[in-house]
């Protein structure tokens, strides 16, 4: 089970006289948890999310990132004691990602020129040997030179790597066809030309393919239609039940959150969590609005 | 004018070279022509901004580069059936009328002081013609230079409805210590209807100066395509142009470089629209790392009489390094306004938001930036009709970015 500690988070854009964004954000994920975060527009839940990957955008002031592993989170892995808490601030992008970190972008990017699958297993198997660096120490210099060479843009990584090509294609369509998603994409350059509501369904592959301890999802229902709406529901259902996976969903609808029910939701206001509730909390907003949260809030101020 | 003409440089030098190859009357003239024209002629336009000219030819030394008869090359020629493809001297013998009526026809000797340098001393190069209605797949020239200096002259013509694919290749061979001179002029001689795919590959070593130009004449209802790869030379010059004279007649013009340490590129993609419903598609794709340095000049012509003509110019440089400094000058020239055209040039670095997206999936910063470069080609890449050229160029590619 792991658990992701945000403490007392304050960050700021990171630039000369760059905007304070964060002031003070507190949250706890834990695996096999939903949690949903929502605020008004620029309240700062993508910046919050972005920092948790290591966006360099973004400077932290004050406050820490926690990931605490335990045995269970990487299968049959040992983990030993002394690499149980990670303080992600410390590390890379590449490196939180490994231990099991997240991020459904709210704008994917499109890249031209690499095809989902290449991206997808060089992700997957770039992931597991990061995670084993972390874990156990360096490993064959030699052998990581190597690995990665006889690439191509169109095929991908000739070199079978850890997760070979035959076994990864299997892997892929079966998570594919959880999400209903057309076969066609998997040679398709990643995310370029997909519609709106493909590039979010997409994330959710993603997530499904990489297996995240805890998944961050920065408005992945805006734009979905439907029927979409319910397969990408279904996707993140299946990466808690299945994968044990802690989920923290922004959004601004109530609509997902019948699909993907919340066991906590937060509430966020210039750049600080200011009200936790559960899943109620969520229609309550619907009904009244953030000036009541803002009222509550200021008024206890 | 405007270089040094070698001392070593003479009417005596030129026969030499013609006669040890045994070549016709015909050609040893238009070789004296070419030397005699040499002093009236001036060395190609550069691409200047204030206060500074890009390509600096005018400091090559050529006095010492140029060494006329020690040229040395190895090189491969495979051919399909049906097609003619026979090192110069050699097809002059069976194909002497039809060379001495096109030779030239599409590249002047006399555009400018190097073209007329290469005619006038060139020792290799082929001859390709594809017969009527004949289809030829994968022409394969592998060309290795082995002397200080090199010049060589190809001449392809494509007779009514045949089609070809061609892959020029050129490295160096034994390394020689001091600076060397390659010089490539290639002409293309289509013929109605035909096809031509002509890709060019060069990778020669990083003490030489590359000069090439390459220029098709586009008869009705025929197709040229270029794919011009540059990662090898200390500087080259590279013009690929065509003209597409006869109606409906297309074009494309593929460009990919990729240059590192102080690489020198400077490179140019033309089009004239001559006729009614032609068609240009003019891409570059260039890399830059290091102290690279890149200049590229598009232009697209649409001359008096294209009328309903198309025409789309896109060039992209990719800078990896700081140090490294492109330029880039797209331009269009209409003088028909039946024109569908757009011109475009950007230079710019590895997006941001991409490496981020691909690093937080896992993917070490330094691996993903090789895979946006990568993919950066792809546009390239997929252009390529004969497979090893588009093999040889993704390794030469991947092997620059580790
Ligand atoms: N890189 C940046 N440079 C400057 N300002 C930024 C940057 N990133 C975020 N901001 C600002 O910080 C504030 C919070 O932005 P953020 O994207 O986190 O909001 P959000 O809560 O996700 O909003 P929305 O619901 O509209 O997606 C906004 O005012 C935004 O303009
Ligand atoms: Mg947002």
């Amino acid at each position: 089970m792991a658990t992701l500690e945000i403490k007392n988070l304050h960050a700021r854009v990171a630039e000369e006289d760059g905007e304070q964004i964060l002031r003070g954000v507190d949250l706890e994920v834990k695996s096999g948890e939903i949690h949903a975060l929502m605020g008004p527009n620029g309240s700062g839940k993508s910046t919050t999310s972005k920092i948790i990957a290591g966006h360099p955008a973004y400077e932290v002031t004050d406050g820490e990132i926690l990931l605490h592993l335990e045995d269970d989170d990487f299968g049959d892995l040992e983990i030993p004691d002394d690499v149980r808490t990670w303080n992600l601030l410390e590390l890379e992008p590449n490196e939180r990602a490994a231990l099991g970190i997240f991020l459904g972008f709210q704008y994917p990017a499109e890249i031209e020129g690499v095809t989902m699958t290449n991206f997808l297993r060089t992700a997957l198997n770039a992931k597991i040997d990061e995670r084993e660096e972390l874990l156990f120490g360096e490993d064959d210099e030699e052998e990581e030179e190597e690995a990665g060479y006889d690439t191509s843009p169109m095929e991908g990584n000739v070199d079978d790597g850890e997760v070979g090509v035959a076994e990864f294609q299997k892997l892929l369509k079966e998570k594919m066809e959880l999400l209903d998603m057309d076969e066609k994409f998997m040679q398709r350059y990643l995310n370029a030309g997909f519609s709106g509501g493909e590039k979010k369904q997409n994330e959710v592959l993603q997530a499904a393919i990489l297996e995240p301890s805890i998944a961050v999802l920065d408005e992945i229902d805006s734009g979905l239609d439907i029927d979409r709406l319910q397969d990408v529901s279904k996707g993140i259902n299946a990466l808690r039940d299945e994968q044990g996976t802690g989920i923290l969903q922004i959004t601004h609808y109530q609509r997902i959150l019948e699909y993907v029910e919340p066991d906590h939701v937060h509430i966020m206001l210039d750049g600080k969590v200011v009200k936790s509730g559960d899943a109620s909390l969520a229609s309550e907003l619907e009904d009244k609005g953030y000036d009541w949260v803002r009222e509550e809030v200021y008024e206890a101020a | 004018m405007s270089a040094q003409l070698p001392a070593n440089l003479s009417a005596e030098t030129v026969r030499e070279i013609s006669d040890a190859r045994d070549e016709p009357e015909w050609l040893l003239e238009a070789r004296l022509e070419a030397l005699e024209a040499l002093d009236e002629l001036e060395l190609p336009d550069v691409i200047q901004t204030p206060g500074r000219r890009w390509t600096n030819l005018e400091a090559l030394d050529f006095e010492s580069l140029v060494d006329p008869l020690n040229q040395a090359d190895e090189t491969t020629r495979e051919s399909p059936e049906g097609v003619v493809v026979l090192p110069f001297t050699e097809a002059l013998s069976e194909y002497g009328d039809l060379i001495e009526e096109r030779f030239g026809s599409v590249v002047d000797p006399e555009s400018n002081y190097l073209t007329a340098l290469s005619a006038a001393l060139f020792t290799t190069g082929t001859f390709i013609y594809v017969p009527e209605g004949v289809d030829a797949e994968d022409v394969k020239i592998r060309a290795e230079m082995n002397s200080r200096s090199l010049f060589s002259h190809t001449l392809v013509v494509t007779e009514e409805s045949s089609s070809v694919t061609i892959l020029e290749a050129i490295e160096s061979g034994d390394s020689v210590d001091d600076a060397r001179y390659f010089s490539n002029l290639v002409e293309i001689d289509a013929g109605e209807n035909s096809y031509v795919q002509y890709g060019s590959l060069q990778n020669l070593d990083e003490e030489t100066y590359t000069y090439s130009l390459k220029r098709a004449d586009a008869d009705t209802y025929s197709t040229v395509n270029w794919i011009e790869g540059n990662l090898g030379s200390r500087l080259t010059r590279s013009d690929v142009e065509t003209e597409l004279n006869g109606e409906a007649s297309e074009t494309k013009i593929v460009g990919a470089f990729f240059g590192h340490d102080d690489q020198h590129l400077d490179v140019n993609a033309r089009v004239w629209h001559k006729a009614e419903n032609t068609t240009a598609d003019l891409v570059t794709r260039g890399v830059l790392d290091d102290e690279a340095r890149s200049v590229y000049e598009g232009v697209q012509d649409v001359g008096r009489d294209a009328w309903s003509t198309n025409s789309y110019q896109r060039e992209n440089t990719l800078m990896l390094s700081d140090q490294s400094e492109a330029d880039a000058s797209p331009k269009l020239i209409i003088n028909n306004h039946d024109t569908e055209a757009s011109h475009a040039a950007s230079v710019g670095q590895v997006d941001a938001e991409d490496l981020f997206y691909m690093v937080s999936r896992s993917i070490p910063e330094e691996q993903a930036r090789n895979m946006l470069v990568e993919g950066f080609f792809v546009p390239v890449l997929e252009e390529i009709a004969v497979d090893e050229f588009r093999d040889d160029l993704e390794e030469l590619i991947a092997a620059r970015l580790r």
